[in-house]
C-alpha cells in the first residue's frame, strides 16, 4: 500500500477500495481482500471517513421505521377480498 | 437473471398459508393480505413518494397474487414472489418524474473531485449514537433523497437496505444479476451519502 496523502482518490487501493466499498459493508468481499482493504483503512484516512459515512447512510435507510397502513388502505383491500371471493 | 431454483423452498414461513389460501382463498387470502399489506405500503411509498400511487400499487399487487396464486410453484419464497409482482408493477407504471429523471449513475461522479471535498474526520451524523441523529426531518430528507434516485437503483436500494433482501433474493425479484444488483446498489448508496452530507453540511 503506498503512502499517500488525503487525498482526492488518486491512489489505486483508494479507488479500489471506492468502488467495492458497499460489498466490503455486506460482507460480501473474500478474506484476504478483506484483510488488504482494512490494512488500507488503518493508513487512509479519507477512506476510513468514506466508509463511515456511507455504513451511516445504510443504517439510517435501514431504520427510518415503517409508516402505519391507512385503515381506508385496509377497508379496501378487505371488500376487493369479499368481491373477488365471491362465486 | 439466473435460473430458477428448481425445487420448492423448504424454509417458506409463508408455505402453509398459501396451501391453505390455493385451497380456500376466501378463508386464507385475508390472512396473506394482513401478513404484507404494511410491507407492500411502504415499499409502494418509498417507490413513488406519494401515498395514493403507494395505496394503488398495494392493491394492484394483491390483485395479482389473487389471480396467479395458483400458478405459484414455490421456487422462490412467497414473499419475494410478492415484491416480485409489485417491483414488476412499479416498473410499468413508471412516469416521467420530475425528481427521478431516468438516467445512469457512474461511480465517478461521487468521486471527492478535490483535497478540499475530503473530509479529515468522521462527521458527527455517522459518529454519533444512530438515534441521537436519526429524526423526522431526516427521515424526511431521506425520503426525498430516495425519490431522486433514477428508478432502476431507487428499486435495488429500497429492496436491499429498507426491505432487507439479500442481494440474490433482490435479483430475482428483479431479473438482474447479483453483481449487477451489486453495482446499482453501491451507486444508490452513494448517491444518498452525497444528500446526507449536503444537509448535514447546511444544518
Amino acid at each position: 500500500m503506498s503512502e499517500h496523502t488525503p487525498h482526492n482518490h488518486p491512489d489505486f487501493r483508494c479507488r479500489e477500495l471506492f468502488a467495492r466499498m458497499s460489498e466490503y459493508l455486506d460482507n460480501e468481499l473474500d478474506g484476504s481482500l478483506c484483510r488488504e482493504i482494512e490494512g488500507h483503512l488503518n493508513e487512509c484516512q479519507a477512506c476510513k471517513v468514506c466508509l463511515s459515512t456511507l455504513k451511516r447512510t445504510v443504517a439510517l435507510c435501514r431504520e427510518a421505521g415503517a409508516a402505519p397502513i391507512p385503515e381506508t388502505l385496509s377497508r379496501r383491500l378487505r371488500e376487493l377480498i369479499a368481491t373477488l371471493a365471491k362465486p | 437473471m439466473s435460473e430458477p431454483t428448481r425445487y420448492p423452498i423448504k424454509s417458506d414461513p409463508d408455505a402453509e398459508l398459501v396451501r391453505a389460501a390455493r385451497a380456500d382463498q376466501a378463508a386464507a387470502f385475508p390472512e396473506l393480505v394482513k401478513r404484507y399489506e404494511r410491507a407492500l405500503y411502504n415499499f409502494g411509498l418509498k417507490m413513488c413518494g406519494v401515498a395514493s400511487d403507494a395505496e394503488d400499487l398495494v392493491q394492484d399487487t394483491f390483485l395479482n397474487v389473487y389471480r396467479y396464486l395458483d400458478g405459484f410453484r414455490n421456487e422462490t419464497k412467497f414473499k419475494n414472489w410478492v415484491y416480485r409482482i409489485a417491483a414488476s408493477i412499479c416498473i410499468k407504471k413508471r412516469r416521467k418524474s420530475k425528481f427521478a429523471p431516468d438516467r445512469e449513475l457512474s461511480l465517478d461522479e461521487f468521486l471527492p473531485t478535490d483535497e478540499t471535498a475530503v473530509e479529515g474526520d468522521v462527521p458527527a451524523w455517522a459518529a454519533l449514537p444512530l438515534d441521537r441523529v436519526l429524526n423526522d426531518e431526516l427521515r424526511r430528507k431521506l425520503q426525498e433523497a430516495i425519490l431522486a434516485l433514477p428508478e432502476k437503483y431507487r428499486v435495488v436500494l429500497v429492496l436491499r437496505d429498507v426491505e432487507g433482501f439479500s442481494t440474490e433474493e433482490s435479483a430475482q425479484i428483479l431479473n438482474l444479476t447479483p453483481a449487477n444488483v451489486k453495482v446499482r446498489l453501491h451507486r444508490a448508496r452513494l448517491f444518498l451519502r452525497d444528500h446526507l452530507k449536503s444537509y448535514f453540511d447546511n444544518v
